[in-house]
């Protein structure tokens, strides 16, 4: 990684930790709905490897779920 | 749908857990977040310990939390599913009995951090996970978590 980024990473960090958890929790959480994967109230998958394939089989691929856009 | 996950519930579900003795750690982007990490998430992700117990505890900390399970539901929680996914309740939460990346749950709990009472995975942990995906959002974000590691790190020794 350039280092010119990783300084403004570690900016962002110094000022992260100035917030209350509160404060950083107020910012970082998002709501915006995710076609499919909201779309239903329950899932379950007896398996990791069998969530990972539904995810790359059933979720639109820009949503970054799968191993390739 | 629900609304947004909130400080407030990040309590509640530490409260709830604890009372019913539910074996758990805030893992993934929304444990990073709560180490300090400054990004952004729409849900809170849990590594949940698999066995019958911490599966019949979680279900009763869900129930006292509101979020709505049908009797089906219910067995898939208390069988250890690997993965389940609830988006029926306050807020988004996904549980994870075996997320990639990580041996046992005991080990991870070793390693935890507390964060005002709340448990969150070691910061290395996070990082194993998201490196075992091979997911292409993991992918992108795992330069930034990695320089988030080495700069808590640095802190913790302070």
């Amino acid at each position: 990684m350039e280092e010119p980024v990783k300084q403004e990473w570690i900016r962002d960090f110094e000022a992260a930790a100035r917030r209350t958890l509160e404060e950083r929790m107020r910012y970082a959480f998002v709501r915006t709905h995710k076609p499919v994967m909201d779309d239903a109230p329950f899932r379950a998958f007896a398996t990791t490897a069998e969530y990972r394939r539904w995810c790359e089989e059933h979720l639109p691929s820009w949503l970054g779920y799968g191993r390739n856009v | 749908m629900a609304g947004t996950f909130e400080y407030r519930q990040a309590r509640e579900i530490t409260g709830a857990f604890e009372r019913h003795h539910v074996k758990f750690l805030f893992i993934g982007k929304s444990g990073a977040i709560i180490l300090g990490y400054p990004d952004t998430t729409q849900d809170a992700d849990l590594f949940v310990e698999k066995t019958p117990e911490n599966g019949r505890a979680i279900v009763a900390a869900l129930v006292e939390l509101a979020f709505r399970l049908s009797d089906q539901d219910r067995r898939d929680v208390e069988a250890g599913k690997d993965f389940v996914q609830l988006r029926d309740g306050p807020f988004d939460l996904d549980l994870v009995f075996a997320p990639d990346g990580i041996e046992t749950f005991s080990e991870a709990a070793r390693r935890a951090v507390v964060v005002e009472g709340m448990p969150v995975c070691h910061p290395d942990d996070i990082i194993r996970s998201k490196e075992a995906t091979g997911r292409v959002k993991d992918r992108e974000s795992l330069p930034r978590l990695r320089a988030f590691r080495d700069w808590w790190a640095q802190r913790q020794k302070a």
